[in-house]
């Protein structure tokens, strides 16, 4: 009975970012711990993440397909300046896309509390 | 699995510049240090960093890299030579030895570890906050 609200899309939806978005936080904080390592180049989520979520929300099945899909760390096909000794790690770019992971994970985690609220609101009768 | 994601790659990058940071601070205090307990000028000191497989993610092999000291190493080259016959530590020519430290060297070092010992931790207190928002999921 309580399940349809755990199996809505935006709330499934809101689960795998959120995961995506702590993995990130991860990646973010080896490229900058390996910032001067040289012949380092820079991890990111690997880009079939995103682009299978899209495919699962458009086709309409995403509480099956959800399950089997899980970040993935991949070496970022498209890191900008590669320095001489190899390194493709910018540093402001990784502290700029960790202000942004911030935020995403700040507003998802508001997705799944107002999913959670609505959920307590509907059974006990007043809003919490 | 960690509480607070990332804490075991920043935990590594933070020891391994506090460990450069050190030595740098040893080569500056010794930059006019000629003569040590094994006789002769001071030698500097250098840090070398490797990178360590921190975290392997199954089938698909890739990982997350963190960085550790990999040596302590002694810079072998010869300091210069300065002509001072009243010094005590004076060879025969008059000529003393200075250790081969050289102080912008060293003070670039230090900017650059302090620098980078500051972005790991900005690293740190992202993770941090981050798991605190986590933990209010629902209330």
């Amino acid at each position: 009975m309580v399940d349809p609200v755990f199996q809505s899309d935006n709330y499934v939806l809101a689960r795998k970012l959120l995961d995506a978005a702590v993995l990130r936080q991860d990646a973010i904080a080896a490229n900058v711990a390996n910032a001067e390592t040289p012949g380092y180049r820079r991890v990111d989520i690997a880009p079939n993440f995103l682009e299978q979520l899209k495919a699962s929300v458009s086709d309409g099945n995403l509480p099956a397909t959800a399950a089997a899909l899980r970040p993935q760390i991949a070496a970022d096909p498209n890191a900008r300046t590669i320095r001489p000794d190899g390194n493709s790690v910018e540093i402001e770019h990784e502290l700029l896309a960790m202000n942004r992971n911030a935020v995403e994970h700040e507003y998802l985690t508001e997705v799944i509390t107002q999913n959670i609220k609505q959920l307590k609101m509907a059974i006990t009768g007043r809003s919490v | 699995m960690n509480l607070i994601s990332g804490i075991d790659l920043s935990a590594g990058a933070l020891a391994a510049q506090k460990t450069r940071l050190d030595i740098v601070a040893q080569n500056i205090a010794n930059a006019q240090t000629t003569r040590t307990a094994k006789g002769g000028p001071y030698q500097r000191q250098v840090v070398s960093f490797e990178t360590e497989m921190v975290r392997t993610q199954g089938a698909t092999g890739g990982g997350l890299q963190g960085i550790r000291v990999a040596q302590v190493t002694t810079d072998r080259s010869p300091g210069q030579q300065v002509y001072n016959p009243q010094h005590p530590d004076a060879s025969a020519d008059g000529l003393v030895t200075m250790p081969n430290v050289n102080l912008s060297q060293e003070m670039v070092d230090l900017i650059t570890a302090s620098r980078t010992y500051e972005a790991n931790l900005s690293v740190v207190k992202n993770a941090r906050q981050m798991a605190m928002r986590t933990l209010e999921i629902g209330k």
